[in-house]
């Protein structure tokens, strides 16, 4: 019947918008690591992976991502993106030309950094989320931090 | 530059999106769900018809008489009076006022999520209603009668609520999309403002009448109301079956609107930052190039987009309404329209739930902590001895938030379903031809619903 017809083309749709919208949700995740904010933290965070190794498996070996702050209090290349999985650690360091104080939102660390100077955070990733961490007095972002389960 | 849902102002975290394989499961779920609910559905309406149970004449009279009122109605507007203050006075560290946690998260989610359960909880606090009443009271003491009110244009119905629900929600959004969001101060100068003018419309044409029809509070969060299991009829307190009384809520011109406005808002303030955040980036880019200011850019951008979701989620319901109309022995599209206009309030409701459970769970610690303590954020006042708690983020897994997010979107499918499928066997006493015209509303449902996955799945994406 007329109706039989018509919801057949509505499962047709429907299947057919799921399947692109999964689709294409695989390619953004895809996409979303080679097209991070700041490549070149995580390009340092590579280099200086040979340095705090402590035997853990590949996975699970901390990297250090170096966040630069230029001296408008602006993360060079944009807010940097750490992903990781629930319990690994967290590390990172933030080089800056001004002096802030930094603040990792939800975590709630605050470290000051004196102008030129730099600090680091190291810290076991706990809770569950998505979370910025920002030069509180300028409330500008410096890095998104993703921890997974 | 980015593109800040409202939870950015208040909340240290925000949600992960929603992984694949949860979002397949969940669409698949939705479909077969879909497809089960048409075959089995019954012949006969059962929502339909108000079977509720009146509850014993002390409790009606303890909870519903002229002291609890009063009652009710004093701590309304010193609750709304408290936030007022707060905003104008108060810090402007949006997370540490009492007024933006109070007013957009405790009351704008709050009501919703318990009114859909236990019936309209908002009304007998309605600090507006509650002024409104003293003042007729007062009037009637002093003049002898009752005051005039001018008569209510029937056509205008409920569309200043929905009017107004865009309204708030661009003020919440958009107005405050500086990279903070929406700040106290503001936020208690709209509160300042929306009073006065609903004093005054309360004046003109009446305070229930104004409730029923313009009040966005009380249209909004009675909408939801008709969901629960409590009302109201001749002063009883009464047990009905759950979601009967959404069935005689749409019956005033422009209740549609609300739901479909409802539906909009929500999906907009969770696409903007992942699922229409490159579209809104490019349009936010040309309005940059052709000089206009950041900030105004920022704001039309969202204003557009925010209006372009409003009219998308309305054409999706506009066309299962034409695509039912096809149906022989169907009513006219305005009945159409109206009549179906309550099966879309689970879906709404849905909706809030999935995008703003985790901000409630989480914001409420702060109310009952150190926001209660501590209202105006100065860090001297440490009224309960909560002033330095925090925000325990643990309480909730990122998995527990995903079965919520998902869960609901699939429950409130399944009631808008069952809603529906009521609703057009009394449009079509012939159970075959309801069932042809439900094929509509279904895909009707299934787009909105495999949407709200679908912006779950792609939260900063």
């Amino acid at each position: 019947m007329n109706a039989r017809t018509a919801i057949l083309g509505v499962v047709l749709v429907v299947v057919a918008v799921v399947l692109l919208i999964v689709l294409s949700g695989g390619e953004d995740d895809g996409g979303e690591t080679t097209t991070g904010g700041n490549a070149v933290a995580n390009e340092a965070g590579k280099a200086s992976k040979e340095g705090g190794d402590q035997g853990k498996p590949e996975a699970a070996k901390p990297e250090v991502t170096a966040i630069v702050v230029d001296e408008n209090g602006e993360p060079v290349g944009g807010p940097a993106e750490i992903t990781v999985d629930k319990g690994d650690e967290v590390r990172f360091e933030v080089k800056s030309a001004v002096a802030e104080e930094i603040h990792v939102h939800g975590y709630d660390l605050t470290k000051d950094v004196p102008a030129g100077g730099t600090v680091s955070f190291t810290f076991p990733a706990e809770i569950e989320g998505i979370f910025e961490a920002e030069l509180e007095g300028r409330a500008e972002q410096i890095l998104e931090l993703r921890v997974e389960p | 530059m980015s593109f800040l849902p409202l939870a950015h102002a208040l909340s240290a975290r925000e949600d992960l999106p929603v992984p694949a394989w949860l979002f397949a499961w969940g669409a698949s779920i939705v479909l077969i769900v879909s497809f089960f609910a048409l075959a089995a559905g019954w012949r006969s309406p059962r929502f339909e018809q108000w079977r509720e149970r009146p509850l014993g004449a002390g409790v009606s009279r303890a909870l519903l008489g002229l002291p609890a009122q009063i009652v009710c109605g004093l701590v309304g507007v010193f609750l709304l009076g408290v936030a007022v203050y707060a905003g104008l006075e108060g810090t402007e560290a949006p997370d540490r006022n009492f007024a933006l946690t109070f007013l957009f998260v405790t009351c704008w989610l709050g009501f919703p999520f318990f009114s859909a359960i236990l019936g309209d909880l908002f009304r007998p606090f309605n600090p507006w209603r509650a002024v409104g009443r003293a003042a007729g009271a007062g009037f009637q003491a002093i003049a002898g009668q009752r005051p005039a009110h001018l008569a209510y244009p029937e056509r205008l119905g409920r569309w200043p609520a929905a009017i107004g629900l865009l309204a708030v929600v661009w003020l919440e959004v958009v107005y405050g999309a500086g990279g903070i969001g929406i700040d106290p101060h503001t936020t208690a100068v709209a509160a300042l403002a929306y009073s006065v003018y609903t004093l005054a419309m309360m004046a003109a044409f009446g305070v229930e009448e104004w409730c029923e029809r313009g009040e966005v509070f009380s249209v909004y969060f009675g909408m939801f109301g008709r969901l629960g299991i409590f009302g109201t009829r001749d002063g009883r307190l009464e047990r009905r079956r759950p979601f009967s009384a959404a069935t005689t809520w749409a019956t005033i011109p422009g209740s549609a609107a609300v739901v479909l406005a409802s539906i909009a808002t929500t999906s907009f303030d969770g696409a903007s930052e992942g699922a229409f955040q490159d579209p809104m980036e490019s349009l936010y880019e040309w309005f940059v190039d052709q000089g206009a200011s950041l900030t105004t850019s920022l704001r039309l951008t969202e204003t557009i987009f925010m209006l372009l979701c409003f009219a998308g989620v309305a054409l999706v319901y506009a066309l299962g309404v034409r695509g039912m109309r096809s149906v022989p022995g169907a009513p006219s599209l305005a009945k159409l329209r109206t009549g179906f206009a309550h099966t879309l309030i689970p879906i709404a409701l849905a909706y809030l739930v999935a995008h703003y459970f985790s901000l409630f769970v989480f914001q409420e610690q702060a109310q009952f902590g150190y926001l209660l303590s501590d209202p105006l954020g100065t860090g001297t006042t440490d009224l309960f001895g909560t002033a330095s708690s925090g925000i325990d983020f643990k309480v909730l897994s990122a998995n527990a938030i995903w079965y919520v997010q998902v869960a609901s979107l699939v429950v409130g499918h399944v009631i808008g379903l069952m809603l529906a499928h009521d609703r057009a066997l009394v449009y079509w006493p012939d159970y075959r031809r309801a069932t042809a015209s439900q094929y509509w509303m279904l895909a009707v449902m299934v787009a909105f619903t495999c949407f709200g996955l679908y912006l779950l799945s792609q939260a900063n994406g």
